[in-house]
């Protein structure tokens, strides 16, 4: 468990986050609503975490659908 | 001899509190279950007032004989400032408001508690709360990681009775009003939320 890479995605919205979260469980991409990372903002939002190897498909998701992100970050 | 509780065909909580009767009058006793709850609930109220238990599987029914082995029984009343740090989570989602913004918040509290460093020894589950160890939850692989850790995870039984969740509970165990409350009893620090 712990040797899997993780990264978030984080979103301008609570709405972008949810909106992506149902799009992902739809079509079988392990992903997780967790907290932003302290280290990425204090802000208290969520974002998507997710493996890493699912980077690419997570990025033609989020831009088929036209969801916009804050931005992608290793944790 | 021994005394003897025939707990068949009660309702939880009346096993424990009649065997936790029994053990004050008695150094043995036996107690015959027929359910699986009642088996786990009597078998954790022993080992709790420091009893050795020994399982028997008859076909009228599991008979649990009890021995107390520690001098005094542990009263629940003790204050333990030193205790355990227990978490109530009386409801499905964290704080009053919009349940979806609720729901989020409760999966982000969990997901936080589980990579704490020092987290709680015991989580507590009622009312709505008890959906978050059943199917379908959200948070279970966080209670599952929190249990891992050590943590103890209990849900109450008349509340998944309620829900009917009885049967899709993926995560701790099933308990009643009488360890819940002897839960918090001997807790160092409550966090109910």
């Amino acid at each position: 468990m712990e040797t899997v890479q993780h990264s978030v995605v984080l979103f301008y919205s609570m709405s972008g986050a949810l909106q992506a979260e149902k799009l992902f469980k739809k079509s079988g991409i392990a992903i997780k609503l967790i907290p932003v990372p302290r280290q990425l903002s204090s802000d208290c939002g969520v974002c998507l975490r997710f493996e890493r190897a699912d980077e690419t498909q997570i990025k033609a998701t989020l831009e088929k659908e036209r969801i916009d992100i804050q931005g992608i970050y290793p944790v | 001899m021994p005394e003897t509780v025939d707990a068949r065909g009660l309702a939880c909580p009346q096993p424990v509190v009649l065997a936790k009767k029994a053990l004050e009058k008695a150094v043995k006793v036996t107690v015959i279950v027929d359910n699986e709850t009642a088996r786990e609930n009597v078998s954790r109220l022993a080992a709790n007032q420091g009893c050795i238990v020994s399982v028997e599987e008859k076909e009228e029914g599991v008979y649990l004989h009890l021995t107390r082995t520690s001098a005094k029984p542990q009263s629940s009343e003790t204050s333990a400032l030193s205790g355990p740090t227990v978490f109530l989570i009386t409801s499905n989602t964290l704080g009053r408001g919009d349940d979806e913004l609720g729901s989020i918040l409760m999966r982000s509290f969990m997901h936080t508690l589980g990579e704490a460093s020092s987290g709680p020894s015991r989580i507590i589950f009622i009312n709505s709360g008890v959906k978050l160890v059943a199917r379908g939850s959200e948070v279970l692989d966080d209670l599952r990681t929190l249990e891992k850790a050590g943590g103890e995870i209990l849900a109450c039984g008349t509340c998944l009775g309620y829900y009917k969740l009885k049967e899709v509970v993926e995560v701790g165990h099933i308990s009643n009003m009488y360890d819940i409350t002897s839960a918090l009893l001997e807790a160092g620090k409550v966090i109910s939320l």
